[in-house]
């Protein structure tokens, strides 16, 4: 099977991942006590107000037909109206979607940007006083909970020099690039230590390899034998390790977009869940699911770009 | 001390507004006649608001949430407006009133000259289209127009109100949002598609609102006070971390912070470039007892509670001094509000009197519930527990999301819960009716309270015109309603503004609204 088979056959796979997220968040949601005409109304919810918004939005009927019906929708490419707001779904979604989609690859970026040459740094000098610092530095942004690590960022940055804006998520493409930088930063520090650590212990496997001395003995200049031997052949469990904790990020993002003001889908969520807009809520799980897989897919396909021997026959 | 992304932001919506103006003189000379107060109002600048929470919608006739309230008051305007100090009401797109003999007939004179942001000139259609709707509203404030028979546009600047019966808060239900005024027929759209992109009257018009992360209105130019707005545009940011919004604040991302923490507004009062606004508001917290559950249907026992809660405590304990202790089912900013009710107040050996009269002499267990997304309503359970226990009540703590919590509330699902007021009319009759009459849709503030002397005092006081006899009636309902303790009343608390210094005029009114007409920024 070719590249684009698998490429098939993981797309695919994405449709069961949905019908079980889908699922087991309606019924989860719908569990919880409280109810949307409670934030609406607020202190105005009387039993006649209450019972005509139900029937408006199709809460007063039975739980199985109602998923009945989001699954009907779905299937046409309609998550459903927002019980907030009142707008559709889909489009409430798909405005949320850049600011999350802006930090995971910023943060990506920046990881790679600052794990890679720390990571050959400790690894060109094997328990020398760079490797011990390399390995011990990072792991401060490792312990430190995100949202200090996050408030300290702003309070260095964004009020004491006046680089860059405290929060938000700017306007036009350097205006992100300046306002991400601080939330972006703020998970790549997180992530870096885990990265740079098997990045450096992978490269150090490979250092030992017959071929790299082979190399040597030809004469491979140094910087040379670093970028075309050691890093390439290295990288791979690094990628692993990565792509997996993007797929945790998803789920961080959450906490970074309240602290930095990122009108991302994490605040999205957590509004509808305290809303109770129930097809918002159902509508975002779907789509956090949908991004899990396709990073997922996305390390998978990097395997191969990095290591032509890695081939798609399972 | 500009930021240079709000100078950029500032240079981008500038000559936004030029293109959308039509017209090439963005950084105005037209500075006006009116700046007398302040001297020296500059016309220009863009204000950025960063609040708690997002808007829920613009229709101003079922939407209940400040949020979205406080925005489209700065596109929709009203006959009448509440006074500066929340007392009374002032003309605004009317000028004057006549009434009839009979006190059932108003006829309204409006204002010449006004337009809508399309240019478009307000006529009396527009008004009698605004008002129908907003009484037929039937999910939302249509409650608030009960008493209005009909409404009438016999000459094009006249409107004929006729009334069921004599009401007394009249203007005031008037100076209501609900009954802002939109162009008739929503200017040949449907409803929705009008309030998705409103148009009014007023200073401000609509830009762009992105769900959950900022809303945008710009200067109206066919404004009809002169040489108002100053402002440009203002920007609504959805900042929900208070952390946040100070940070913004103190690195000039934004210029007005909405409700900074209570724990901070000392510290606030001190930053350099910073005023810290409090502004009398009429919110009261109150605690409430499910009368419906034993035994807080018993008035010795809810006395007893109420006598046992030191408010000067829970003031410094959870506002740091920012507040007052409460008195009254009223807030002191409400008319008829009533200085000498003598609201029960912290006498520990008179609780424990009240408590040896009651069913229950030697104490109860009962559970208080606590909406979680008020930090605040925590610190004063908790306040509560130890408070009660002399009392032999041993009171448990039940926190839950404030969805839930507020469900719990209204089908009285509860013993004991805390619970807030904020005026909406400056006219006591909304409150009093939404406390404690038992057959409102609130069922006495969800307590099943039932006073028949006092439920009948604050329907006689709709219908009766005399100040001094609605005094009466409401010093009835005071009194009454205090005695019985169907709520101990806690604090009253102002509304905190943390502002840029270069931002002047700003001034909310005990209502919570803002006219952002009268708002400009030095530069």
């Amino acid at each position: 099977m070719g590249r684009a088979g698998f490429v098939v056959q993981r797309l695919l796979l994405l449709i069961p991942v949905a019908v079980g997220v889908t699922i087991i968040v309606f019924f989860m949601v719908h569990l919880i006590p409280g109810d949307p005409a409670a934030t609406i109304l607020g202190i105005h919810a009387t039993p006649k107000a209450v019972a005509l918004l139900h029937q408006q939005w199709g809460l007063n009927r039975p739980l199985a037909s109602q998923y009945w019906l989001f699954l009907d929708r779905l299937l046409h490419g309609n998550l459903g109206q927002s019980i907030f707001y009142g707008g559709s779904v889909t489009s409430l979604i798909l405005s949320h979607l850049p600011p999350t989609l802006w930090l995971l690859a910023y943060a990506t970026v920046l990881t790679v940007l600052i794990s890679v040459p720390l990571a050959v740094l400790a690894a060109t000098r094997k328990d020398g006083i760079r490797d011990h610092v390399v390995r011990a530095v990072p792991l401060v942004g490792l312990g430190m909970p995100p949202f200090w690590l996050g408030f300290l960022l702003i309070y260095a940055f964004a009020i004491s020099l006046r680089i860059f804006p405290v929060s938000g998520y700017g306007s036009g493409f350097t205006g992100h690039l300046r306002s991400m930088f601080l939330p972006s930063l703020t998970v790549a520090l997180a992530l870096t230590p885990v990265v740079i650590r098997s990045l450096r212990a992978s490269m150090l496997n490979v250092l030992g390899a017959e071929y790299i001395v082979t190399a040597r003995s030809k004469g491979v200049p140094s910087h040379r034998l670093y970028q075309r031997h050691v890093l390439r052949n290295a990288v791979i469990p690094a990628v692993t390790v990565l792509a997996i904790n993007i797929g945790f990020l998803v789920g961080a993002t959450v906490i970074i977009e309240q602290i930095f003001a990122i009108p991302g889908i994490g605040q999205l969520m957590i509004n509808s869940i305290f809303q109770r807009d129930f097809p918002v809520v159902q509508g975002v799980t779907l789509v956090f699911a949908i991004m899990v897989v396709l990073v997922n897919l996305l390390a998978d396909l990097s395997y191969a770009a990095l290591d032509p021997r890695v081939r798609f026959d399972r | 001390m500009k930021h240079r992304t709000t100078t950029a932001i500032t240079l981008i919506a500038v000559s936004a507004l030029a293109a959308l103006a039509g017209c090439g003189g963005s950084s105005g000379s037209s500075s006006g006649t009116s700046a007398a107060a302040s001297g020296a109002a500059v016309r220009g600048g863009d204000l950025v608001i960063a609040r708690t929470a997002d808007s829920q919608s613009m229709n101003k006739t079922t939407v209940f949430d400040n949020e979205s309230i406080w925005i489209f008051q700065q596109i929709f305007q009203t006959l009448y407006t509440v006074t500066p100090n929340g007392k009374g009401v002032q003309p605004m797109l009317a000028t004057g009133y006549k009434v009839s003999a009979d006190k059932k007939t108003y006829t309204f004179t409006l204002r010449p000259g006004v337009k809508f942001s399309t240019g478009q000139p307000m006529t009396s259609a527009d008004v009698k289209f605004s008002i129908d709707q907003a009484s037929a509203a039937d999910k939302g404030w249509g409650y608030i127009n009960t008493a209005i028979k009909s409404v009438a546009a016999p000459t094009p600047s006249t409107v004929v109100v006729t009334l069921k019966y004599p009401w007394a808060p009249l203007l005031a239900d008037l100076s209501l949002f609900s009954n802002g005024i939109v162009p008739a027929n929503y200017g040949g759209k449907s409803e929705t598609a009008f309030y998705n992109a409103p148009v009014g009257t007023g200073p401000f018009k609509w830009d762009y609102w992105h769900k959950g992360s900022a809303l945008k209105l710009v200067r109206n130019p066919s404004y009809w006070e002169k040489g108002k707005p100053y402002l440009n545009s203002v920007t609504w940011t959805d900042v929900p971390s208070d952390n946040t919004r100070q940070l913004q604040l103190k690195g000039g991302q934004a210029q007005i912070d909405e409700f900074p923490a209570w724990s901070t507004v000392a510290s606030l009062k001190t930053t350099p470039d910073v005023t810290m606004n409090l502004f009398n508001s009429t919110r009261t917290d109150y605690l409430a007892f499910n009368e419906l559950r034993k035994p807080l249907q018993d008035m010795h026992v809810r006395r007893a509670i109420s006598l046992a809660v030191n408010r000067a405590a829970l003031v410094k304990a959870v506002l740091f001094g920012n507040g007052k202790p409460a008195n009254s089912l009223f807030p002191p900013q409400v008319p008829y509000y009533q200085a000498a009710t003598q609201g029960l107040q912290f006498d520990l050996a008179a609780a424990k009197q009240e408590m040896a009269k009651s069913s229950v002499p030697h104490g109860f267990s009962a559970t208080i519930l606590v909406s979680s997304g008020f930090s605040d309503y925590k610190t004063i359970a908790t306040i509560l527990q130890s408070e009660l226990k002399p009392l032999g009540i041993n009171l448990k703590i039940q926190q839950l999301d404030p969805n839930t919590a507020n469900t719990n509330q209204q089908s009285l699902k509860y013993d004991m819960t805390l619970t807030y007021w904020t005026m909406d009319i400056p006219d006591p009759d909304e409150l009093a009716t939404f406390a404690v009459d038992p057959k409102s849709g609130a069922r006495s503030f969800f307590t099943a309270y039932n006073n028949p002397t006092v439920v009948k005092a604050t329907h006689d006081a709709e219908k009766t015109l005399s100040t001094s006899a609605r005094q009466d009636l409401y010093n009835t309902v005071q009194s009454g309603s205090a005695s019985d303790a169907f709520m101990a009343f806690l604090y009253n608390s102002p509304y905190a503004y943390a502002t840029s210094s270069s931002v002047h005029g700003f001034y909310v009114t005990p209502l919570g609204n803002y006219h952002l007409e009268n708002v400009w920024m030095s530069k």
